[in-house]
């Protein structure tokens, strides 16, 4: 089989000016953890949603070599999804949203659900609208994590839930579910958080794909020079793609490895190099665009919340 | 068509809505009380027979023909307010039933299950025309015995008591008849039920008041321009033309010998079914209707994006 997705130009109008989705070319293989990243209104969801086959779109877009526009049903066996937090409704009460799930999806393991669940503090019989956010978000992954699905997407799984829960949430993924054969796309506002278990990552913006690229290959992709005020013109003239300011300290963010663009020995000479975190080169890519010929803006001292 | 999807899929239905299981037993409870507190004969049917009872009576404890249908015609009135309070119920259940999903976001979770929007919109389309009115026949089918219990022990050492005599054939003809209504009233309130299910998947907000304005409005255009009440009369057919065709009422006038109440008797037994409503056009026209704007209904939620 083929990769896990497989989009080439696709795109998706709403209204008559609203190009959510303007050409978007990527693959994701198979046993991958993909972060799809991008700021509010960059496409994110609507690229899920294509994905998902919840809504119409143009182009061309296999999931699992299905097309979801016209095989969603046949799709949805080997697809889970936890879209947003919290959707699962209120009245819906513990043991029958177990029922549930098992009585629609053949690949579901109502002995593994009831093992993930014996771990909480979630009682069978009450209902969703009594449990807390962080309860309602463990309670759907235990119901996605007993389903033996191939690709999981997640979007902004974890958006409003205190730190614990966060943390609790990709521990469970990733001890109890990755298995290197599944595949994960998620989307989150939160890099920081789970910059350490991607294994790709994808940026998007204004509908397109900035950045597609591997965790390993970054560092031969981006460095980040940090140095002082006395070294900074020249660093710059070596066209920087992001440059912030902390404390007197600048940091700027380098496309390195290609034709015309500077060496890491070339940027080591005028301060310490590094490889950005995900993060800083989300927030370096996001503003002012990703071209080398664009002069760095200057952005002052915003460290990334 | 999974039978194992499908039964979650309408047990699930019942998890939403508790009133649906509901309905049918308080409307139940409501008829035993009645039967317990009244000091009338049946406590639920009609009789208007203006002081004649004495007379018709006497003349039925030998009729045993007449009072098999007496019989069935009394039980068989138990039924209808069941039916009428299950249409009611329904009819603000399906006005909700794709429209609380997408407004409380839970439509993302139940499209996150291999379950076709089909399967979806047909289990909601079959709680409100099948399972319910079902449910409505299984409790009234069990009221009635209780019903009849409670007048017997009334009716014991009374000149009438020969007419608490249990005919179990009349009894279970008379279910068996009545599951057949429950099937044709399906037939004739399918569009009514697809057409709510079409303001329940599209309506942005307030269903509801989307459901009733739009016959509201043709109505008044049509009295105003061409001042006729044909759309109106065709609305009002559609939704009370099945409880007409079932109406079990016993009347009697001044001078009416109990030879002719024997025979209003016969003549409202005969009402017992509604079978010959099969052979109205009017009837398959509904069908068809109901099954294009099924699949509208399942195409509509299959591209709605507004979770």
């Amino acid at each position: 089989m083929g990769a896990v997705i497989h989009a080439r130009d696709v795109r998706k109008r709403y209204g008559r000016s609203t190009l959510a989705l303007d050409g978007l070319d990527f693959d994701v293989a198979a046993g991958r953890i993909v972060g799809l990243m991008g700021p509010n209104g960059a496409g994110k969801t609507t690229a899920l949603k294509a994905i998902l086959g919840l809504t119409p779109f143009e182009g061309e877009l296999r999931v699992l070599g299905r097309d979801p526009r016209t095989e969603r049903d046949a799709l949805m066996r080997d697809v889970c999804f936890i879209a947003d937090v919290a959707v699962l409704p209120k009245w819906l009460r513990v043991d029958h949203a177990l029922d549930y799930v098992a009585g629609v999806h053949p690949k579901f393991d109502r002995q593994r659900a009831d093992e993930v669940l014996a771990r909480t503090d979630i009682k069978r019989k009450s209902k969703v609208g009594q449990l807390s956010k962080g309860m309602i978000t463990q309670l759907h992954l235990a119901l996605i994590m007993a389903i033996d699905a191939k690709l999981l997407v997640l979007d902004e799984p974890t958006l409003g839930l205190d730190l614990l829960y966060r943390r609790g949430f990709y521990e469970a993924l990733l001890n109890d579910y990755f298995d290197h054969e599944r595949t994960i796309l998620v989307t989150t506002h939160q890099v920081e958080e789970i910059e350490n278990l991607l294994t790709d990552v994808l940026f998007i913006s204004h509908g397109k794909i900035v950045l597609d690229s591997t965790v390993d290959a970054l560092p031969s992709r981006f460095a980040q020079l940090v140095t002082t005020s006395e070294h900074v013109a020249a660093a710059r003239a070596l066209r920087p793609v992001y440059e912030r300011e902390v404390f007197g300290r600048y940091a700027l963010v380098f496309e390195i490895g290609k034709g015309g663009a500077p060496t890491v020995d070339e940027l080591a000479a005028w301060g310490d190099v590094r490889t950005p975190s995900i993060a800083d080169l989300f927030v370096s890519l996001m503003n002012g665009g990703h071209s080398s010929s664009t002069t760095a803006s200057r952005v002052k001292a915003e460290v990334a919340a | 068509m999974n039978i194992k999807v499908m039964k979650t899929l309408l047990w699930r239905e019942t998890w939403e809505h508790r009133g649906l299981v509901w309905a049918p037993l308080i409307t139940a409870a409501v008829i035993v009380l009645t039967a317990l507190l009244s000091t009338s004969f049946t406590g639920s049917v009609r009789l208007d027979l203006d002081g004649k009872e004495q007379q018709l009576f006497a003349a039925l404890a030998t009729d045993f023909s007449h009072q098999r249908q007496m019989f069935a015609v009394w039980l068989g009135a138990l039924v209808v307010p069941q039916l009428f309070v299950a249409m009611i119920v329904v009819v603000f259940y399906t006005l909700d039933s794709l429209y609380i999903e997408r407004r409380d976001r839970s439509i993302l979770f139940w499209k996150s299950m291999p379950v076709s929007d089909a399967e979806t919109v047909g289990s909601k389309l079959a709680t409100a025309l099948l399972l319910v009115p079902l449910w409505a026949w299984l409790v009234s089918m069990l009221a009635s015995l209780v019903v009849f219990a409670i007048v017997s022990v009334k009716l014991s050492g009374t000149p009438l008591a020969p007419l608490a005599t249990f005919h179990l054939g009349a009894w279970l003809g008379l279910q068996l008849t009545m599951l057949q209504n429950v099937l044709v009233a399906a037939l004739w309130y399918a569009p009514v039920a697809v057409y709510l299910l079409l303001i329940s998947v599209s309506a942005k907000r307030s269903p509801f008041l989307w459901a009733i304005l739009p016959p509201v409005l043709l109505v008044i255009f049509e009295d105003v321009t061409f001042n006729t009440n044909m759309i109106a009369g065709f609305i009002v057919n559609r939704l009370i033309g099945f409880f007409r065709e079932l109406d079990l009422h016993i009347s009697a006038r001044d001078g009416d010998t109990s030879a002719s109440v024997i025979q209003e008797i016969a003549r409202s037994y005969e009402q017992l079914g509604t079978l010959d409503m099969l052979a109205k056009f009017d009837l398959w026209l509904g069908v068809a209707l109901a099954v294009i704007g099924f699949f509208v209904v399942v195409r509509l939620r299959r591209w709605r994006d507004d979770a």
